[in-house]
């Protein structure tokens, strides 16, 4: 990471970092990602689930890291509110 | 610094060098090829431009109107050294002394009165001293060198270098124009406006708005010459009006580090020769004088074969330690404006430091913190750069926002780096 500078913070000028992108996935009849993006899962490392900021609008995400057919190691997770799948590094 | 300014100007200094160098040269229309390219006149002699000749005429073009035309080969070495010569001659009236373009020098006046007494003494101190790099032709005595019109020194005295410049480029050859403290906006008022240093659009539109002494400029509004040509109108309306008196800033003078290699056999391929440049900055580089000390001014030179010489002298924005940054401006002189021979001898100067402050960093004790700051100065610059350039900034910097949130996306984000 590189040091901050000397000026001041504007947090206008923030640009977010590691934000969801959306994906495609499909699962399976356990309800976990079977293809991500046409690529198959070979397999499903690890699941988890966050449920956050319940006190204004509550975040829940269940999290799987999985590993695609080629070998790319992806970290998906499905937006227990609306259903929509994202793919964001931990 | 010296607020008091002496302007020392020999005019056509390389090609005085030539006439000094050759008898009888200074009796001829007399023309010096550009150092870069030798199919193009650089200096003109006042009897070729009496008949017809004018710098960066092709040699064709100036034979055909002065069939009498003496051609000089430049060698730039040379002119340095007398140069040189010339300025160490001024450093003994003077301990403050600023070179300019070749043969054009300031001295600094402040404190001398107590040793030579009145602006009129220091003047002939001044004149007495380097009477002999006015370049005299024939043996005369050193005194008949002043106020001598065969003398092709001119002298100016004033406040600031302006002044004395105005007052040196005024003055007959042998002479001097002493402009007495207060007296700068009187003179300067009748002075015209090609004394300024303009560019050739800016004095066409000065000349086309009717303005052609600095007296008329400095009669105008500082807004409203502000407002037609910026901020170099406003140093131009200051300038004029006298308003801006800059001190003669003395040199620091390390002792130059050089570092020479003779070649068996000469040498013309390029890529040989920078190769050979590499190695000699690698060399000047180890040297323990350079210990402290950025690298700011260099100079390359060749001793050619069949006598001529070549130089390339390079005063680097940022002073470096780093061969690769040194040897960069180098390697593009010997590319675009190569020696004209082969090369017998290649000496490698450094002419000019910068002190290793607090943003240099190779030479400070500890060495990563040095390196550190180096590469953090090195970013800001190249930040500035891209920001001016590009019109926004393309760089950012990752900044924590809740680094313990659960939520990967609010943990960091960018933001613009500015330096």
């Amino acid at each position: 990471m590189v040091a901050p500078s000397r000026a001041p913070l504007r947090t206008d000028r923030l640009r977010a970092l590691n934000v969801p992108q959306p994906v495609a996935v499909e699962c399976d009849a356990d309800l976990r990602p079977a293809t991500v993006g046409g690529s198959m899962v070979e397999a499903v490392l690890e699941s988890w689930r966050i449920d956050d900021e319940w006190w204004r609008q509550s975040i829940a995400r269940c999290y799987h890291e999985v590993i695609l057919d080629g070998g790319k190691r992806v970290v998906l997770f499905e937006d227990v509110a609306t259903g929509e799948w994202f793919a964001q590094m931990p | 610094m010296s607020s008091l300014a002496a302007c020392v100007w020999i005019p056509l200094f390389p090609l005085r060098c030539e006439e000094a160098r050759h008898e009888g040269l200074a009796a001829c229309p007399t023309a010096l090829l550009a150092p870069d390219t030798t199919r193009k006149l650089w200096q003109v002699s006042a009897l070729a431009r009496h008949a017809g000749v004018k710098p960066g005429m092709t040699v064709s073009q100036a034979i055909g109107v002065c069939p009498t035309l003496r051609l000089c080969e430049p060698d730039p070495v040379h002119y340095d050294e007398r140069f040189a010569r010339l300025l160490a001659a001024l450093n003994e009236v003077s301990p403050v002394v600023e070179p300019g373009e070749l043969g054009l020098a300031y001295v600094g006046g402040d404190g001398l009165e107590g040793i030579y007494g009145g602006p009129e003494k220091i003047v002939e101190a001044i004149q007495l001293r380097i009477a002999d790099f006015g370049l005299r032709i024939g043996n005369g005595s050193v005194e008949s060198a002043i106020r001598n019109p065969q003398s092709a020194i001119r002298v100016g005295w004033g406040l600031g270098k302006f002044t004395a410049w105005v007052a040196a480029s005024r003055a007959k050859p042998g002479e001097a124009i002493i402009i007495p403290v207060g007296g700068e906006g009187q003179f300067l008022a009748a002075q015209p406006i090609a004394v300024l240093p303009l560019d050739p659009d800016t004095h066409r539109r000065l000349r086309l708005l009717g303005i052609r002494t600095l007296g008329a400029l400095a009669a105008l509004p500082e807004e409203a010459i502000t407002a037609q040509f910026g901020a170099l109108g406003r140093r131009l309306w200051r300038l004029a009006a006298g308003h801006i008196a800059e001190p003669v800033e003395g040199r620091e003078a390390p002792e130059p580090i050089v570092a020479a290699l003779t070649f068996f056999t000469p040498v013309g391929e390029r890529e040989l020769l920078g190769r050979s440049l590499d190695q000699l900055i690698a060399r000047a580089l180890k040297h323990p004088r350079r210990i402290g000390w950025r690298v700011q001014g260099v100079r390359l030179r060749a001793d050619l074969e069949g006598g001529g010489s070549w130089l390339a002298a390079v005063l680097l924005k940022d002073p470096t330690a780093d061969g690769t940054r040194i040897a960069a401006p180098l390697e593009m002189r010997l590319e675009q404006s190569p020696p004209t021979g082969a090369v017998e001898r290649l000496v490698l100067e450094f002419t000019a430091f910068a002190p290793g402050t607090a943003e240099l960093q190779l030479f400070a004790r500890d060495a990563d913190a040095a390196a550190r700051a180096g590469q953090q100065h090195a970013l800001q610059s190249a930040a500035r750069e891209i920001r001016m350039r590009m019109k926004r900034s393309c760089l950012y910097h990752v900044i924590e926002v809740q680094p313990w949130s659960r939520l990967p996306e609010r943990r960091y984000a960018l933001i613009d780096f500015e330096p």
